[in-house]
């Protein structure tokens, strides 16, 4: 049987979650996730964290003061130039 | 004339939007909100002074935030505190992710942490783990973009990523302790 096995999928997980494998590897990765508890519960766990990280820490926007007075200088500049 | 530009319209929706990132970005740099504030409207000047060399249709957010990370390593890094980096190459996170795994196998307890606890855990990090992890992980840049705007090899991205989730994994999962959010399992010794 074909494929990746425990350690190769180890070494590519952080890559398969941020989906920057080739689409072979992609998919052998899946493959193993999906016959291979263990790697597949780790693999959850590094997926949870990445979750939070990504909606966690993307909530603080840029204050509407700050966006009026970029606003405002750029159309300064933009009359300058 | 009062007419924008081509110029200014297409700054206008390809550069603007991207502000809130920007300003996360600074932030997590700079950590102090003025100083955010004026990196980011010194980012953008520069960035509209140099409009003419950004390629319509890129990457407009990544080569905004390689401006913003050039306009705080050179104007804003000296000014602050910085404490002394540890040896980054050599640093290793304590050796913690697994015996969390144990606890948590599927990190649940990641999703009790609040917000503001997530954040203050990446600025504590080492700023040149906390730059990878920002850019990657919450603004969600490809590695090449972040080794193309950090001039730094792919390899030291992905090894400095690695450190960085480890780092901040260990000091969620002290924090998940302290509060009760999980119990440790009992030592077996």
């Amino acid at each position: 049987m074909s494929g990746v096995d425990c350690v190769q999928a180890l070494v590519h997980l952080d890559d398969y979650l941020k989906r920057e494998l080739t689409p072979e590897l992609m998919v052998e990765v899946r493959q193993h996730l999906e016959r291979c508890q263990d790697c597949f519960t780790h693999a959850r766990f590094e997926e949870n964290f990445l979750a939070m990280l990504e909606t966690r820490a993307s909530r603080e926007t840029c204050p509407g003061k700050l966006r009026a007075r970029i606003l405002a200088l750029l159309r300064r500049e933009a009359e300058n130039s | 004339m009062a007419e924008p530009s081509t110029a200014g319209r297409s700054f206008d929706e390809e550069a603007l939007p991207h502000l809130d990132a920007l300003y996360r970005v600074a932030l997590r740099l700079t950590g102090d909100t003025s100083q955010a504030e004026d990196l980011v409207q010194d980012t953008m000047l520069k960035a509209y002074r140099a409009w003419r060399q950004y390629q319509p249709g890129t990457n407009a957010k990544g080569w905004l935030l390689t401006i913003l990370r050039n306009t705080f390593i050179n104007d804003y890094r000296r000014r602050r505190h910085e404490p002394i980096a540890m040896d980054l190459e050599t640093a290793e996170p304590h050796a913690i992710d697994r015996s969390i795994e144990e606890v948590d196998p599927e990190g649940t307890f990641f999703s009790q942490i609040v917000d503001d606890k997530v954040v203050e855990a990446i600025d504590a990090l080492p700023t040149e783990f906390k730059e990878v992890l920002v850019l990657s992980d919450v603004e969600g840049m490809r590695y090449a973009e972040i080794a193309d705007s950090l001039q730094i090899p792919v390899g030291t991205v992905k090894s400095r990523l690695f450190r960085a989730r480890r780092l901040l994994q260990a000091e969620l999962y002290a924090h998940a302790l302290e509060m009760g959010y999980i119990q440790p399992r009992e030592s077996p010794t």
